[in-house]
């Protein structure tokens, strides 16, 4: 994932740096001149004087929005291309070009540095922290309950399946409730997941209330003394109210500690305006985006994370229960940029 | 935050409002605002760009019509980028056939495999699926249970992991259907080994339609995905799946560009009933969030449909369909047909009873069958055979008998116009014309 987006930002960067340094270049060359280094850090003066002083000493030392602005749109093409949400992406190029113009070039700062920090700044605002699930585990009175929530296809089942793996792995025992009674097919699919990780699951017949399904699979976890409930619930749209009322009910039953919404990394602007509303009706304390294997853009990670300001916590990247790689932000935006940490 | 997109279209589009010349700054603004829509709705962001191109460049190069204002020259425009951007809906025939389904993980191939055998189990033909899926768990049961509670017969094995072999198997004993569907586990672009698969699958199978099923949700990464299957299968018909979810879409339209291949069906709930077939106009609406664009369109196109019937071709004997679904058109909108007749000066014109005897609900029978048709076959009925007429009749929901009368109701027309021809009529019918348009 990310990788198209890297290589494209990472031209965006040259061609902003392009442009900056060339109109500052001739004030490069007079560098002595003390107008320019009595100049300091303090903002634009209204005043005409100050004004015209501004004009005819260091003009050369603001970047202006001329000079930022085909790159920028160049910069919100590329955004668009690769899953971020429009307004979220109007909202990163507000502020590269509101920390970009204006903006006065202080003597010995490299140019690469101001545009650099600039879209790094942009695009770790909008991502957010991430969330580390094993501290969390660790630290929390047992059993931690987690629910898994998302719309219909996106992952949820296997992403329970591929954090009770990873809990496992790391020490943690795991129970895992069927809470998808409704599509056909859902309970096998846990069953089969479940058996080959060698995890118990609870689960009552087709058609049950999930509700009771899970409220038993706490109780469960209660009597055996187990780390963690994963609740895996039946896909659901957001505009679907009675199913959504049914997840209300669930979150009532069984207190989860954290509810995980699910999503893809291919999804589009929809991202956004579903994650809004399962935010908004039943809540939602960390996100996992699947199916990063398919895309090389990954925009809808930054767009999501943005919109509902909650941490991604996980990344799955395939069809493997080893799949999944815990989200690190920095470590994303460093690579995306090419900084090295 | 997305019914404010509809209406930022909306207000660009008043400010066309009353204009006399095209607005450059006007037209700039409408562009601007169509493509935030269009972008908000995942259309592949350089399918934008190109549309918007063409709607700049054409509003302003093209000379409005006689009798279009200024806003309803360029949301003609805009419309009509759109239907070519849309494309119309794929063609599915009923006759024996085998569909292989292909798409990302999760888009919805299992349910729509199972609704798909519903549509044409209701269409009255014997249907069976086989499950090619041997990789998801519970695959093959959720396939059965879906097909069992429709009475469709559903071939697989759980516990076989060759799905090339399932394939070969299923085939011979699937053959005493007439159509048989495929379900296949997703993959995606990247995973070569099972894009390798597909290219198997079809191999054995020589499936007569490939569908790609599409998550209406899906983002710009929808053209990479439908290259890539379209390259493998020759991917021969879209399915946008979840419509009854926020989502519109758009995304799909990359698959369109692609493929060249029309959209067919429409996912609409988990239902083995909720599919429909597609509809560009409704989509179109969908994807600007602005429900009466073609309602605008048409009202703009009405109140110069005077000028548009060419009525001197149609007196030189040349009266297509597309003249007479303008006529219907403009007399669906003014009452009965035998009321306006009696109101003009018909002169020596003989129209034989029959004609009078449409009713207007006949005539919406009638504009939807033509609805289904083609072009050439609006500009040339004469091109008109048994299997087109059958294709139009499944497009429109109609019986291929229905359509032959309305190709005799036409033939009828054509006849009592050509008896105007020459005589005093041709004034009165230029009158009659005139007349619908602005009525
Ligand atoms: N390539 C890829 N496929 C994934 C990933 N996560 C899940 N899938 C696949 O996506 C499909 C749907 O996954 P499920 O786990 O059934 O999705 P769900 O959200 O539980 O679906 P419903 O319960 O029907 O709403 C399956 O074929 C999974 O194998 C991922 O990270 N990468
Ligand atoms: N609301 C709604 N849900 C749908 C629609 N089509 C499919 N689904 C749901 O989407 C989820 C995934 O559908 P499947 O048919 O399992 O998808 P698939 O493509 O077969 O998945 P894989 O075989 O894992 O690749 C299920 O929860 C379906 O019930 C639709 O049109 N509307
Ligand atoms: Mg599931
Ligand atoms: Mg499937």
């Amino acid at each position: 994932m990310f990788e198209g987006l890297r290589a494209r930002l990472q031209k965006i960067q040259g061609t902003l740096e392009e442009n900056i340094a060339k109109t500052a270049s001739p004030a490069d060359t007079a560098p002595q001149d003390p107008a320019v280094s009595g100049t300091g850090p303090e903002e634009r003066d209204p005043s005409l004087l100050s004004r015209v002083r501004v004009l005819i000493t260091d003009r050369e030392f603001f970047i202006s929005e001329k000079d930022v602005e085909e790159p920028l749109f160049e910069l919100e093409m590329i955004l668009l291309e690769n899953d971020v949400a429009l307004p979220v992406t109007e909202e990163i190029i507000q502020r590269v070009r509101a920390d970009l113009t204006g903006r006065r070039r202080k003597i010995g700062e490299s140019v690469e540095g101001i545009v650099v920090s600039a879209l790094r700044g942009a695009i770790l605002g909008v991502l957010g922290q991430g969330f580390d699930l094993l501290t969390y585990v660790r630290d929390h009175e047992k059993p931690v309950k987690i629910l898994f929530t998302g719309v219909n296809g996106t992952g949820k089942t296997t992403t329970v399946a591929k954090v009770a793996s990873y809990l496992k792995k790391n020490g943690c025992t795991v129970v895992i409730g069927a809470g998808d009674t409704f599509r056909a097919g859902a309970l096998e699919q846990i069953d089969v997941h479940a058996g080959r990780l060698g995890i118990k699951v609870i689960q009552h017949q087709a058609g049950a209330d999930p509700s009771a399904v899970l409220f038993d699979t706490v109780q469960y976890a209660e009597a055996h003394r187990i780390d963690a409930v994963l609740a895996d619930t039946a896909g659901r749209f957001h505009n679907r109210a009675n199913l959504m009322n049914q997840l209300e009910k669930i979150r009532r039953v069984m207190k989860p500690d954290l509810i995980v919404y699910v999503d893809e990394a291919v999804a589009g602007n929809d991202a956004v305006v579903r994650a809004h509303e399962f935010e908004k009706t039943v809540g939602a304390d960390a996100v996992v985006l699947t199916k990063a294997d398919m895309d090389q853009k990954g925009g809808a990670a930054i767009s999501i994370a943005h919109t509902i300001g909650k941490p991604v916590m996980f990344l799955g990247v395939g069809q493997g229960y080893d799949d999944i790689i815990p989200f690190a932000p920095t470590r994303v935006v460093d690579e995306l940029l090419g900084v090295s940490a | 935050m997305l019914d404010r997109l509809g209406t930022s279209l909306k207000d660009a589009l008043k400010k066309l409002a009353g204009k006399t010349v095209v607005d450059r700054a006007a037209v700039e603004e409408l562009v601007k605002d169509l493509q935030r829509a269009l972008i908000q709705a995942d259309v592949n962001v350089k399918l934008v760009m190109q549309l918007s191109q063409a709607i700049k460049t054409r509003s302003l190069e093209e000379q409005p019509p006689k009798g279009m204002t200024v806003r309803e020259h360029v949301l003609r425009i805009v419309y009509q980028e759109l239907v070519n951007l849309v494309g119309s809906a794929g063609e599915v025939k009923l006759e024996p056939q085998v569909i292989l389904m292909a798409g990302l993980q999760g888009s919805g191939k299992t349910t729509t495999t199972a609704k798909l055998a519903r549509y044409f189990q209701r269409k009255g033909m014997r249907v069976g699926v086989i499950c090619a899926d041997t990789f998801r768990p519970g695959a093959f049961e959720q396939l059965h249970t879906l097909c069992s509670r429709i009475h469709v017969s559903c071939f697989g094995d759980p516990k076989e992991k060759d799905a090339l072999r399932i394939v070969r198997e299923g085939l011979p004993a699937m053959s005493g259907n007439e159509v048989v569907i495929i379900d296949t586990q997703g993959r995606h672009a990247l995973e070569a080994e099972l894009i390798q698969e597909i290219i198997d699958i079809q191999k054995i199978a020589s499936a007569k339609h490939r569908w790609l099923v599409i998550d209406a949700a899906l983002g710009q990464q929808a053209a990479d995905q439908a290259r890539r299957f379209h390259e493998a299968i020759t991917i021969d018909g879209v399915i946008i799946t979840k419509m009854d979810g926020t989502a519109k879409g758009g995304g799909a339209l990359s698959a369109v560009a692609e493929t060249k291949a029309g959209i067919v069906f429409i996912g609409s709930g988990e239902t083995s009933d909720d599919l429909e077939r597609f509809e560009p106009d409704g989509f179109i609406s969908r994807l600007l969030g602005m429900g009466d664009l073609k309602a605008l369109v048409e009202r703009a196109e009405e109140t110069m449909a005077g000028q548009e019937v060419d009525v001197n071709a149609m007196l030189r004997g040349k009266f297509s369909l597309r003249d007479m679904y303008q006529q219907l058109e403009a007399v669906n909108r003014m009452g009965p047909l035998k009321q306006i007749m009696s109101m003009l000066p018909l002169g020596n014109m003989e129209i034989p009873q029959d004609a009078y005897d449409v009713t207007s609900t006949k005539m919406q029978r009638y504009r939807i069958i033509m609805d289904s048709m083609t072009s050439t076959e609006l500009d040339d009925p004469s091109v008109m055979g048994s299997s087109r007429i059958h294709r139009i009749a499944i497009g429109a929901g109609a019986s291929p008998e229905e359509v032959r009368e309305l190709l005799r109701y036409y033939k009828m027309m054509k006849k009592a116009l050509k008896g105007v021809r020459g005589g005093q009529g041709k004034f009165n019918m230029q009158r009659m014309m005139k007349k619908f348009g602005g009525m």
